[in-house]
């Protein structure tokens, strides 16, 4: 009787060996056949939308219809700004983002500078042509306003220094 | 656990609350009633907001001292307790200086005469085509000195104190620094940043591996408002969704709005640098890190900023990504002081000096470390 039972534990323990071990193999070459994982498009943007599913879903989670929702709406906006602001920031801060920017603003002033050059001359003999003053004329007459402003300053300067010095020998 | 929940939101909205018999609490029909209000109030401001007058900034009674070219100094009415008058710099170009009295009970600078300082303000002005030949030295060594004199001539007092916001900082402090013959008794530098090797997102922008300061100054000539509006909208590309979810949430209330139309106005109106003066900002300050340095020579005068002697008081605001805070703070181990504070206070470039944060936290600051010194 107690061989009998033995020898069906065996058995038993063989069979489970068997079974474990064909588990493992089984589970080994699956793994290694399962082919790798598509790129997720989403990667980057992953953590923005999932903590706004999750603020969404805890948003229903814990809220009976009343103008209460509306605070938690606006909670919920806040936050989602305030993490796409997160995200932003970071793909702004960093040499790739500065170098495009530095190569778009280039590209603006390699097209500007031409049309900027030709629309100024157009317009310079445009109103020329009508005997009216033009820009140009304008601002260098404001530059020279300028100057003599600061030319004044200068003697009005000289002149309250010597004030001041006469001031000084007379007391 | 939450998708049942979600069942349920989606069943008291089909169905309301009638199944199993229960009525709407009465503090839930008092919560509907105050929402259904603040709608229609809602809905009443935003028609004045469409056709409301422009708000009326700039308040606080005030004399024009002098005028230089576009650059203005005033002089702010008060009782003129502190026998020492400050000269407040702010920044040059970027916007207009009402931000600092935007609007009664909301103004940096009626605080300031409500506590008795004698309050001069440097209003640079709106350049034009004509200015794009200033540069930062003429600033430094021309109109600065100017304004200082014209402080001290007006007020009769041997000494003065000078706060710089912003890009008003660097350049008071350079002022301050190679200007030893005038009687600076206390230096402020709010939100002004210092050094720039920690400026943050502008000081990769504009660094000079990407960008090419003298193209961009030689094809433009100057840097319109546009383009500055553009740099400071991309700075913080969210900043227009989440005020206007803020307008739109505190719509009911009319002193928000009152203080949102001031502010707006404010914060749509950009001016123009003048070319040279952008070409120095960013190449030397920017890109050189020239102040902090000691690199900087002004009309044969050596700028450094150890030669700074005065007591100084350095503010900066916590969220700050214009000009962050270590950038800030830096002026505090630069300069030769030997009484030298430096504080960090809750907000950004603005809410420091404009709002109900300011008032709180920010404006009693700079006049309780000023008032035993003046």
């Amino acid at each position: 009787m107690a061989d009998a039972t033995a020898a069906s534990a065996q058995f038993f323990d063989m069979w489970r060996k068997q079974l474990e071990e064909s588990t493992q193999a089984w589970t080994r070459m699956v793994s290694q056949a399962a082919p790798p994982a598509p790129p997720d498009p989403l990667a980057f943007w992953r953590p923005v939308l999932n903590q706004g599913l999750e603020q969404w879903a805890r948003m229903f989670a814990q809220t009976p219809v009343s103008p209460d929702l509306a605070t938690q709406w606006k909670q919920f906006l806040d936050q989602w700004i305030e993490a796409w602001s997160r995200v932003l920031g970071q793909a702004m801060n960093t040499d790739a983002f500065a170098q495009l920017m530095g190569k778009s603003l280039e590209t603006m002033l390699a097209v500007q500078a031409p049309i900027k050059k030709q629309t100024e001359q157009a317009i310079e003999q445009a109103v020329s042509t009508l005997n009216l003053a033009s820009r140009t004329q304008l601002t260098a007459v404001a530059k020279q306003i300028v100057e003599l402003e600061e030319r004044l300053e200068r003697v009005e300067d000289g002149v309250q220094a010597i004030l001041r010095r006469l001031d000084k020998e007379r007391a | 656990m939450g998708q049942e929940r979600f069942a349920d939101v989606v069943e008291r909205f089909t169905n309301g609350f009638a199944s199993g018999g229960a009525a709407a609490s009465p503090e839930t029909v008092k919560q509907w009633q105050e929402e259904l209000d603040r709608n229609v109030r809602r809905l009443t401001n935003l028609g004045k907001l469409a056709t409301a007058a422009e708000p009326r900034t700039g308040q606080t009674p005030r004399e024009e001292i002098y005028k230089r070219n576009k650059s203005r100094l005033y002089r702010y009415a008060s009782s003129r307790r502190h026998r020492t008058p400050i000269l407040f710099v702010p920044n040059l170009g970027i916007s207009r200086p009402y931000i600092f009295d935007l609007m009664p009970n909301g103004s940096f600078i009626e605080h300031m005469t409500r506590e008795g300082f004698d309050f001069y303000l440097l209003d640079w002005g709106v350049f034009g085509p004509e200015d794009n030949d200033l540069t930062f030295e003429e600033c430094v060594t021309k109109i600065l000195p100017r304004m200082a004199r014209k402080v001290l001539e007006t007020s009769g007092a041997e000494s003065l104190s000078v706060l710089g916001y912003c890009m008003g900082a660097p350049l008071s402090a350079s002022f301050v620094a190679s200007h030893p013959e005038i009687p600076v008794k206390n230096f402020i530098n709010m939100a002004g940043p210092i050094d720039f090797s920690q400026i943050g997102l502008f000081g990769l922008w504009l660094d000079k591996r990407y960008f090419d300061v003298d193209r961009f100054v030689d094809t433009l000539g100057a840097v319109p408002a546009d383009l500055v509006k553009a740099g400071f909208k991309l700075l913080k590309p969210t900043m227009d969704l989440s005020t206007n979810l803020n307008l739109w949430w505190n719509l009911w209330n009319d002193k928000y709005v009152e203080g949102f139309t001031a502010l707006n106005k404010w914060a749509n109106e950009y001016v123009a640098f003048p070319g040279e003066f952008f070409r120095d900002w960013v190449r030397d300050f920017y890109q050189g890190n020239k102040l902090v340095r000691g690199e900087l020579v002004f009309g044969g005068r050596p700028v450094r900023l150890r030669d700074i002697r005065c007591p100084i008081f350095v503010v900066g605001a916590k969220e700050d990504y214009i000009a962050p805070p270590a950038c800030v703070r830096a002026l505090i181990d630069a300069v030769g002081s030997q009484e030298k504070d430096y504080i960090e206070l809750p907000g950004g470039h603005i809410s420091l000096i404009a709002g109900r944060g300011a008032a709180t936290h920010c404006w009693p600051k700079v006049s309780g470390w000023l008032a035993p010194r003046s």
